[in-house]
């Protein structure tokens, strides 16, 4: 799901403020603590590879995810001042909250996952393979955070996703924008400024 | 004292007002909600969050209509669809959660208004929910058999919606609650009104095409909202281009004109204070004279961005009134306030550096500044303009780089002036002794009747001064008039005659040289007008000629007809009566005539008995 807010973002961004102008600010990005993003999602791998291996690390794999999200929050969190961020912030935050709140897995929506294939349906009734989500019950906590919204047709993919998933998104896209779209205002105070001087 | 006293109401009444609605609000929410989302299914949660979304992007592209700027957003279209397909609890949740997310978008506004909005938007929410269910609506798809039901809904979400937000103007800001309602009324009535259809068209979209349908609908707005805004957004530019001066920045003559209308109104509406001020700069011609026409403009541009930035902060409206004059239109500001404001400008632009002050007469730069203060009595524009520009000028007669009040002046200060200026025009009426002894004395006494009638019709010093001058100076232009013709015994000829009647010309264009008898011009031009219309040198009639200078014409004749002559009969006081009378209306103004022949009929005893 973070692509789509990627690809989204890129496609508007490139049409409203020109290629020439989107390139050249994409070459000068910056992101503080921008390298410890991949970091994160390699170890989220590595943590992922080890529960299947081991059962004795799957005990505190739970705590070992929540501090990885936290991780990951504190560097967002370095990055507030920046357009976007704040809703990637809130995005990612809820998505950890309601994971956090059902013993570190995302929950999934039985009715929502009616779009999904029905092999993957059935992977998550059983639980026969250990992934990051489980299928939703009245036990589950705070379900309207989980993955609760179908994406199917017209939409170009077909996936469950939840609504922190679309904070999230809607940050990355405004980010986009900021980085790729030229500011009016600040080029028409600029060009006054230079036509004083 | 009574200020206070209705702040304090005001300051009341908008509490009181905020506690009502959110009261209210919270009210119909719990009623009508009861926390219904408690139990909502995963389902359900997913349309909250679509229709929640669309109401919150509704409302960040939130665009204004042309001229005044009223804000419009596509969201209550959303809500309304809300209502007649899902009810009124689940509405309410929507416009839970919007305005959670809102709250936390919008930070910068404070949080109270985050409250009154929501409060405003349940109450609106519930009582359209209430009428179209009173009215038969049901919830579900659009039926056409329910029309009035769908009208009704729309009609109170529209009716009260406008209320309460007209009465919020009205309590925060203090503004005309009817002036905001028409206002309100007449920009946006249309696009408000296609948002209420636009919400039939949400209904059909989401009963059958569910998310997707919402999705177009969503599409479509948005579009729509950026297109507006865009024209917005170019309306002000085009506007902004017209309404400033190019050189400056500041605002154009044609703008403070618009400006300062509106603003008087608004002062005699809501009695606030209202200071017009002017400003030139001292010896600017000088200036030009000596670096140039560009470094002239420099400085011109020099005081237009000081003034920017010393009055960026107020709410004062700064234009460039022409050339090296500017007004400061200052709202809530009296008189004293306006003068300290601008003395303190002043001395900032005397400690401010700028090439070429060092020939300036006072060593810096520094302007004159004339203020004038609004008063309920004034009604036109103009004559405060005018007010601004006399203290102006008394301001530079002083010395310059000062700042004067209207008015301000003591009034041993204004006899002086007056007895300075009356000595004046005397001197240049010290060439009628040798050319025509007549006028001269003439002048004189019609002077003195002037100042008599000025007391009798009990003018304002302003109109005094000019009034008695003017007399004093009417007859100016017949020292043009050869001696030959001023003392000929005979009857003119008509060329002679011609060029006596040019006498009001030239003497207009005498006054016209200098600046200081400006203002006197029209009792010299217009002192033979009559009042059916015959006289010269324009053929005014009636009103057309100003008050002031119809009753000159009449104390002209009288005196005229009274005055003694050799070989000429001279006509009593009591026969010249008859004769105004005989005139009154066809030469001279009625109403005058009678005042000055009662003042005269009044005067005639006493100067009898002194005679005795």
């Amino acid at each position: 799901m973070v692509y789509d807010g990627i690809v989204l973002g890129l496609t508007v961004g490139l049409l409203r403020g020109g290629f020439r102008y989107g390139l050249t600010r994409f070459g000068s990005l910056r992101i503080r603590g921008g390298l410890w993003f991949p970091l994160l999602l390699l170890l989220q791998f590595v943590v992922f590879e080890l529960n299947d291996r081991s059962s004795a690390f799957a005990s505190f794999s739970g705590i070992f995810f929540a501090a990885v999200y936290v991780a990951g929050l504190y560097i967002l969190w370095l990055n507030r001042r920046t357009p976007g961020f704040l809703f990637i912030l809130g995005g990612v935050f809820l998505n950890f909250l309601v994971m956090a709140v059902n013993g570190g897995k995302m929950p999934v929506s039985l009715e929502a996952a009616k779009v999904l294939d029905p092999y993957y349906v059935h992977i998550l009734q059983t639980g026969a393979v250990v992934t990051k989500h489980f299928l939703m019950d009245s036990a589950t906590r705070l379900p309207f955070l989980g993955d609760i919204i179908p994406l199917s047709r017209p939409y170009p993919r077909t996936q469950v996703i939840s609504v922190g998933d679309i904070v999230m998104n809607v940050g990355i896209f405004l980010y986009l924008q900021h980085i790729l779209v030229p500011d009016r205002k600040r080029i028409r105070a600029q060009e006054m400024e230079a036509g004083q001087s | 004292m009574p200020n206070w006293k209705t702040a304090i109401a005001k300051l009341h009444l908008s509490h009181l007002y905020v506690l009502a609605i959110c009261l209210t609000g919270l009210g119909l929410f719990t009623m009508y909600n009861r926390g219904a989302f408690i139990h909502y299914t995963t389902p359900t949660w997913v349309w909250v969050y679509a229709l929640s979304g669309a109401a919150v992007v509704l409302t960040v592209f939130t665009f204004q209509l042309p001229p005044q700027g009223n804000g419009l957003s596509l969201d209550s279209s959303v809500y309304l669809a809300c209502i007649f397909v899902f009810g009124p609890a689940f509405s309410l949740t929507v416009l839970l959660v919007s305005s959670a997310m809102i709250f936390l978008i919008e930070r910068k506004t404070i949080w109270w208004k985050h409250l009154i909005n929501f409060a405003i938007y349940s109450v609106i929410i519930a009582s359209a929910s209430f009428t179209y269910a009173a009215l038969g609506g049901v919830r579900g798809p659009l039926l056409d058999g329910h029309l009035s039901a769908y009208a009704g809904g729309m009609a109170v979400y529209f009716i009260l919606n406008t209320m309460l937000i007209a009465f919020y103007y009205y309590v925060f800001y203090n503004e005309n609650l009817y002036e905001t309602l028409k206002g309100m009324l007449k920009d946006t009535i249309i696009a408000y009104l296609s948002t209420l259809v636009l919400a039939l068209v949400l209904v059909i979209l989401l009963y059958h095409n569910h998310i997707f349908g919402l999705a177009l609908f969503l599409c479509l707005s948005v579009l729509l909202s950026y297109a507006f805004k865009r024209m917005f957004a170019m309306y002000r530019d085009i506007e902004e281009r017209a309404n400033r001066d190019l050189r400056t920045g500041l605002f154009n003559h044609s703008y403070f004109e618009l400006t300062l209308e509106e603003e008087m109104r608004k002062s005699r509406s809501t009695g606030s204070s209202l200071s017009l001020a002017m400003i030139d700069i001292d010896d600017f011609k000088k200036y030009n004279d000596h670096f140039g026409h560009l470094k002239g403009d420099g400085l011109i541009v020099f005081l237009a961005e000081l003034l920017k930035k010393e009055c960026g902060s107020e709410e004062m409206v700064v234009s460039r009134y022409g050339g090296e004059e500017f007004t400061l239109l200052m709202p809530s500001y009296d008189t004293d306030q306006a003068k300290r404001f601008l003395d303190r400008l002043r001395k900032t632009l005397n400690n401010s550096h700028f090439e070429g002050a060092e020939i300036f007469p006072q060593g810096c730069l520094s302007f004159s500044s004339g203020i004038a203060g609004y008063r309920t009595d004034i009604h036109d524009k103009s004559e405060l303009v005018d007010q601004a520009d006399q203290a102006l000028y008394y301001a530079k007669k002083q010395g310059k780089n000062m700042v004067h009040v209207y008015g301000h002046q003591s009034l041993l200060e204004q006899d002086i002036d007056f007895s300075q200026d009356v000595r004046d025009i005397e001197q240049q009426l010290n060439l009628f002794m040798y050319k025509d002894m007549e006028t001269f004395k003439h002048s004189k006494r019609v002077f003195r009747y002037a100042v008599d009638i000025s007391e009798v019709l009990s003018l304002d010093s302003l109109s005094k001064r000019q009034f008695t001058l003017g007399a004093l100076i009417h007859d100016i232009g017949k020292l043009e008039i050869p001696w030959g013709i001023l003392n000929k015994k005979e009857k003119l000829t008509p060329e002679e005659w011609e060029m006596v009647k040019w006498h009001v010309t030239w003497g207009k264009q005498m006054a016209l040289m200098g600046d200081k008898f400006k203002d006197l011009a029209p009792y010299i031009e217009l002192h033979h007008e009559r009042y059916d219309g015959k006289g010269y040198p324009h053929g005014f009639k009636g009103e057309e000629i100003p008050r002031l200078c119809r009753m000159l014409t009449i104390i002209d004749s009288f005196d005229a007809m009274t005055t003694e002559r050799p070989y000429q009969p001279t006509k009593s006081v009591e026969e010249a009566i008859v004769e105004l009378r005989a005139c009154a209306g066809s030469q001279f103004d009625p109403e005058l005539t009678e005042l000055f022949i009662s003042y005269i009929e009044s005067r005639q005893p006493r100067t009898t008995e002194a005679a005795v």
